[in-house]
């Protein structure tokens, strides 16, 4: 099923990103929150899902924590690198989606002009 | 759940820290004093945050409100400001008018290194969610730039 | 009519074609039927774009990116729209000047 990603998938992809966007700004804001775990979803197997199912699921990935991150004392284990590095990541891979829908349409528009 | 809860919940840090700021700047300041309005030396305050619960996934409520006034799940608050119970700490001064029957002065239990340090983190968790914002209204941009296409 | 069946064009786009048979005197080419159909199909995407519009704009703020790219598919559709339409004009104009 290698053909170009249709529009539903596209827009899957696009929402699978922004959830993941949200945890990372969840935990960025929980910086100081004493006893707060770090939180992501399977970013991954959500990915698949989307691309296998044509767009059409609409999964709520669950929101799991991470295991293996050290803990400070006041309980809390989230690592502000980390979670800037996913963040930065997270927006390219938003505006690559967007470009993609963008091109999309570009090319429908090209499509029905041209006739 | 939408960009907007979001902005939301890193503004919601935004707030957080300041306030975190602002006591530690007044313990910062009030290290010496030793004379205040409860009688006795000033007392250190401390911060607590807390998250808010629930579900940051297609809940009901975030779907319904928008803009509403209450705080998204996964958002942060300042939830009180308790007093610091370490006892403050003598030092032997006779000469000073809040010394006591045997001379010493208290003054608070306040280093100034320790609140120093909880500044800068503050401050940096400050610039961490101030540039979450940025990239979240970087987001917002870029989706309206579909519109653009034709 | 029949090769505007790109591909990439998703069929809820596209004028229902078993419209084209709706039978008629002019040998099985109903342009009213298909024109309808076709203003019909935009209409539905446009009012779906439309509720969703308003419901961003009334604070709802919710899927933002599904929202724009609801717009930009009804302004698409109505693009192919105005096409149809104007093939469907010319050909018939063209029929017109006909002298036999």
């Amino acid at each position: 099923m290698a053909t170009y990603p249709s529009l539903d998938v596209l827009q899957g992809y696009l929402k699978v990103v922004t959830d993941r966007q949200q945890l990372i700004v969840s935990n960025m804001a929980n910086v100081d929150t004493p006893g707060y775990h770090t939180k992501d979803v399977d970013f991954q197997s959500a990915l698949r899902a989307v691309m296998n199912s044509d767009g059409e699921a609409h999964l709520d990935p669950a929101a799991m924590e991470l295991q293996g991150l050290p803990e400070r004392p006041d309980g809390n284990n989230v690592d502000i690198d980390h979670e800037s590095l996913k963040l930065s990541q997270t927006q390219l891979e938003f505006q690559l989606g967007v470009q993609l829908v963008k091109n999309k349409f570009s090319d429908l528009l090209t499509a029905i002009k041209e006739v | 759940m939408g960009m907007f809860s979001m902005m939301q919940i890193s503004a919601s840090a935004l707030t957080a820290e300041r306030q975190r700021a602002e006591i530690t700047s007044a313990n910062l300041a009030n290290a010496e004093t030793t004379h205040s309005d409860q009688g006795g030396p000033f007392v250190r305050k401390e911060v607590v945050f807390s998250a808010t619960n629930g579900s940051l996934f297609h809940s009901a409520l975030n779907e319904a409100s928008g803009f509403s006034a209450q705080p998204p799940a996964g958002s942060v608050q300042l939830t009180d400001v308790v007093d610091d119970p370490t006892p403050s700490v003598e030092r032997y001064d006779p000469g000073n008018p809040d010394a006591d029957a045997s001379g010493y002065v208290a003054y608070p239990a306040i280093d100034p290194v320790h609140e120093m340090v909880d500044l800068m983190g503050s401050v940096r968790a400050y610039q961490l969610n101030a540039s979450a914002i940025s990239a979240e209204k970087q987001m917002i941009q870029q989706s309206i730039g579909i519109l653009k296409t034709s | 009519m029949s090769n505007v069946s790109l591909g990439a064009i998703p069929n809820s786009y596209m004028p229902d074609p078993s419209s084209l048979d709706a039978g008629s005197d002019n040998g099985g080419l109903n342009f009213g039927a298909v024109l309808k159909n076709a203003i019909n199909s935009v209409d539905q995407v446009n009012a779906n774009a439309g509720a969703q519009v308003s419901n961003v704009l009334a604070g709802g703020g919710g899927d933002m990116t599904g929202v724009m790219i609801a717009v930009e598919k009804a302004d698409v559709s109505f693009q192919l729209m105005m096409q149809v339409r104007n093939k469907i004009v010319s050909a018939y104009q063209d029929i017109e000047k006909m002298q036999f």
